[in-house]
């Protein structure tokens, strides 16, 4: 499976996020000459909350309050839940989020989504979008997905990816915007992951994206 | 030689293959285990009377054996039945089932879910499966057939550490070995059958030892939709009709006895095989 790195906007101090800054940032895309194709993109993630028996009781005890689900955009059939305190990834079909509701241990408490355009540019896929919970137009942050389609190995794609980023970092800066991209750098090898690149190295990415988004936003 | 004991274990999942010089028993009235050594005239004529071309002159010389070996000539039977039937080669079944269920004070109800770890592929694959409450009402106690909702997904190799990380702890295990049949009669069917062992140890896969020892579970299960569900039915009941001569299936609680016609069903099934299944 081909590498994906993934970027989340960092507004400049006292700016605010706006779709008017998406819209530049796609502009900056098409400026690179990739070609922007027909089909949207979109990710989810959800976050779970454990259910306690009696509502009216205590909050059940030791049991993790950062459960969090994942659909990819290019794994319909495939649902990733991951457990950061915990360093675990599961992998399952996607009707495992059936299972889960039909459990009633956990329930889905915030939905949000990561969607946008998905451009062509060479040997690579860029995927720019705005992360917004569901049935909601308030944007909560900007990414960008960057994958490199000939290679799988993570560190052989290091030298390529770090060469891509400072060419767009001077793009970006070029235009001005008020912001810039910074790496959401996730610790595979925590979690057990190989050097070769697959979903769950994508499910962690965008788990660690949100994070560093939420931290963003706070400050 | 006056034996107390009346049923024949079987020591693994291939029926009637038995290391003959030991033979494991149980008195199902004190329910205790006995190993005893066939010694003398016994031990050849029992050695060569189980196999199963000599199958009757045994009977006629120990009538204490009888319904309980006829039990594990049924599975045999039953594999060349289905082999019949099916047209399929059968596949092996092996599986480690984790029952878990969740903690205390986890989730709106108690909620259990089962880790299914199929040891008979080269490399294990785990499922994690749920199963609902039975279809009530007046319409599903027409049915012969018990309709509930299962919903299973595979897992990645991880899953019973996550599951204990989100609260679940282990109720028990059971290894599940035997047999299966896949197959397309009107809707995909399959025909289980497989006994349940235990471990004596966590985990301890190599030294299960069989929780109702003769005593095999068929199950014959077929997906549905909300609106099929009884042409699946149907279709179910009338596979099953095709097992009569050797057994009754019913609904899950619902107990049946031994066919009358289990015995002879299977001498002829086994004869016509030349005594040994597929």
């Amino acid at each position: 499976m081909p590498v994906k790195w993934l970027m989340h906007w960092q507004p400049n101090q006292g700016s605010t996020l706006s779709s008017q800054v998406l819209a530049e940032v796609c502009q900056c895309v098409e400026g690179f000459g990739a070609a922007a194709k027909d089909r949207k993109w979109r990710t989810t993630l959800t976050f779970y909350r454990p259910m306690a028996r009696d509502s009216a009781a205590a909050p059940v005890s030791d049991v993790p309050r950062d459960l969090l689900g994942i659909a990819l955009h290019d794994r319909p059939s495939a649902y990733f839940f991951i457990l950061r305190h915990h360093r675990i990834i599961l992998q399952a079909d996607a009707n495992v989020q059936l299972l889960m509701d039909k459990l009633q241990s956990y329930k889905a408490r915030v939905v949000l989504h990561f969607e946008g355009s998905q451009y062509q540019l060479g040997d690579f896929q860029l995927r720019v979008g705005k992360c917004g919970p569901s049935m909601s137009e308030t944007l909560r942050g900007i990414m960008m997905e960057v994958e490199y389609l000939p290679l799988s190995s993570i560190e052989k794609s290091r030298p390529i990816m770090e060469a891509f980023f400072d060419i767009w970092h001077e793009t970006i800066t070029k235009a001005s915007l008020p912001g810039h991209f910074v790496i959401s750098d996730s610790n595979f090898s925590d979690y057990g992951l190989q050097d070769y690149y697959s979903p769950q190295h994508t499910s962690l990415q965008y788990a660690t994206c949100i994070a560093q988004l939420m931290s963003a936003g706070r400050s | 030689m006056m034996f107390d004991l009346s049923f024949l274990n079987m020591c693994s999942s291939r029926v009637l293959e038995f290391d003959l010089d030991i033979i494991q028993c149980v008195d199902e009235s004190k329910l205790k285990w006995t190993s005893f050594h066939l010694t003398d005239k016994w031990s050849a004529l029992c050695k060569e009377s189980l196999r199963l071309s000599r199958i009757s002159e045994f009977l006629l010389l120990n009538p204490l054996y009888i319904i309980r070996i006829m039990h594990m000539l049924h599975v045999e039977a039953l594999q060349i039945l289905l082999q019949g039937l099916c047209g399929v080669p059968k596949d092996r079944v092996r599986v480690h089932e984790f029952c878990l269920k969740s903690g205390p004070n986890l989730g709106v109800v108690p909620s259990e879910v089962r880790l299914l770890c199929d040891l008979a592929q080269p490399t294990p694959t785990w499922t994690v499966r749920h199963a609902g409450g039975a279809m009530r009402g007046a319409g599903a106690e027409q049915l012969s057939v018990l309709v509930r909702s299962v919903v299973e997904s595979k897992v990645s190799n991880n899953a019973l550490r996550f599951f204990y990380a989100v609260g679940y702890k282990l109720d028990h295990e059971l290894l599940k070995i035997g047999f299966a049949f896949r197959f397309q009669r009107v809707v995909p069917i399959t025909v289980t059958v497989t006994s349940a062992n235990r471990m004596p140890r966590l985990h301890a896969i190599d030294d299960a030892v069989p929780l109702t020892p003769g005593i095999q579970l068929v199950e014959i299960t077929a997906p549905a939709a909300g609106d099929n569900y009884n042409e699946v039915a149907a279709a179910v009941s009338s596979f099953c009709e095709y097992l009569v001569p050797l057994l009754h299936l019913s609904k899950p609680g619902v107990s049946t006895g031994i066919v009358p016609t289990a015995a002879a069903a299977a001498s002829s099934l086994l004869s016509n095989s030349g005594g040994k299944a597929i």
